[in-house]
């Protein structure tokens, strides 16, 4: 798979990632945004766990993409909440979701 | 109607100045997002599956205001996560309403009775409040008993203090026609100026993909729900718009109609699909290949799409470029019925 597709791949995932540069360093954050047509330099932009501003990496600095960051639309899908209802329901108890805590 | 004139004539001149410019692609509403958190965790929902670190992130007022002056849309909507969460909603409302914009302020109403004197009566605010259907069916699509009370409380404190309220429903597949006609007249009753619905869909990001409702099925449903629409319902929505659902009318999607704005820039092409951001809205406009979206496109991602944010713009465009769009219109909004 080529660096390209990880980084669609990246864009399409729910969770942060570690974006790895030739240069050593390692940028954690959400990947939100590629631009793979920009001139002169395809980039994607990205939000740091840990800075307030996002940023801009060019591709052609980046040597590969980890996915980190667990999956925050892991567990949510319909299925799984009408499991939880059934498995509350038998327990005679009564199910509910919620956002996970911030802090 | 359950739209007030003076909002009707806003958009009616806005449109028709747009059409007279010659301008083909113009946005009628601006999907405010000005953060992602929330305080439920719809199943259905792929509006708020971010790692923590972005869901604490928001719009300051001045990016609210810098995008709604760069759109110039008459009308903002502001959906989320839920923008009561958001410490400065009441700064972002008032700096709004001085712009003199037609706020559809979005909120499943948790927080709504105690967030309440953050803000005052004005024909330019509107609270729409979620509501998935009557009270179990409500609950269940939320995944959290008692939102369909705590949601009805705050509707009628809001209403008693001379606030516009309206309500949004969304319907996912095995909504009951007669169930939902039953839940129309409750809102009605509980005095809400007009009422919004729209078809659910399964976008790419959301995690739940499959109880969404396909072209089909919808103009099924809606067909059964608005078959002799009753004299006290009031929609805040467009008639056409609503014939489109009950495939009376074929329209095609238009994605710029009410573009969105949060985060992370200016969202490509649509509400719910995320292709990709823009910096500026103009950046949005021409760098959007529009072509591949809608259903002219065989875009699969747009097969079953019926929903308000690409079909109504079409619907209120449609009423005001066509005699016989603009005699529906009129017939239904004066003498009800679709």
């Amino acid at each position: 798979m080529s660096l390209l597709d990880d980084i669609d791949r990246a864009f399409d995932y729910r969770g942060d990632v570690t974006v790895v540069l030739y240069n050593g360093e390692r940028i954690e954050g959400y990947l939100y945004n590629r631009v793979h047509d920009a001139r002169p330099t395809p980039y994607i932009e990205m939000f740091p766990t840990d800075e307030p501003m996002p940023v801009t990496i060019p591709v052609d600095q980046i040597a590969r993409i980890e996915f980190t960051g667990k999956d925050m639309a892991a567990g949510r899908s319909w299925e799984a909440w009408l499991k939880k209802v059934q498995k509350a329901t038998a327990e005679g108890k009564v199910a509910e979701m919620y956002p996970e805590l911030l802090d | 109607m359950g739209v007030p004139v003076s909002q009707m004539w806003t958009v009616a001149s806005y449109v028709l100045g747009q059409r007279l410019r010659g301008n083909k692609r113009y946005p009628l509403v601006l999907m405010l997002e000005p953060l992602f958190r929330c305080n439920l965790a719809c199943a259905g929902c792929g509006k708020i599956q971010y790692p923590a670190h972005i869901l604490k992130r928001q719009l300051t007022p001045e990016q609210c205001f810098q995008a709604v002056e760069e759109c110039g849309a008459p009308i903002v909507s502001i959906p989320g996560g839920e923008p009561l969460m958001h410490p400065q909603i009441d700064e972002i409302v008032r700096g709004l309403v001085e712009r003199r914009k037609y706020i559809y302020l979005c909120t499943n109403a948790l927080l709504l009775e105690e967030k309440l004197d953050l803000f005052e009566p004005s024909k330019y605010l509107t609270f729409s409040v979620h509501m998935d259907g009557p009270r179990k069916e409500h609950d269940f699509a939320v995944c959290r008993m008692g939102t369909y009370d705590v949601a009805v409380s705050a509707i009628k404190k809001a209403i008693g203090r001379g606030f516009r309220v309206t309500t949004n429903t969304t319907l996912f597949e095995g909504a009951e026609p007669e169930k939902i006609r039953g839940f129309f007249d409750e809102m009605m009753k509980l005095g809400v100026e007009g009422m919004m619905v729209s078809p659910g869909y399964s976008y790419p990001k959301a995690p739940d993909q499959d109880h969404f409702l396909h072209r089909n099925q919808t103009t099924q449903l809606f067909s059964m729900i608005f078959r002799n629409p009753k004299k006290h319902w009031r929609f805040n929505q467009s008639p056409l718009f609503i014939r489109f659902l009950m495939g009376k009318e074929e329209f095609e999607c238009t994605p710029w109609g009410n573009p969105t704005y949060n985060i992370f820039g200016w969202q490509k092409p649509c509400y719910l699909l995320q292709e990709g951001y823009a910096k500026t809205f103009q950046e949005l406009l021409e760098t959007t290949d529009w072509e591949n979206y809608g259903t002219p496109s065989r875009n699969s991602k747009c097969a079953h799409c019926m929903v308000h944010s690409g079909y109504e713009p079409t619907a209120v465009d449609r009423a005001f470029s066509s005699l016989s769009g603009f005699m529906k219109t009129a017939k239904a909004s004066v003498l009800g019925g679709f």
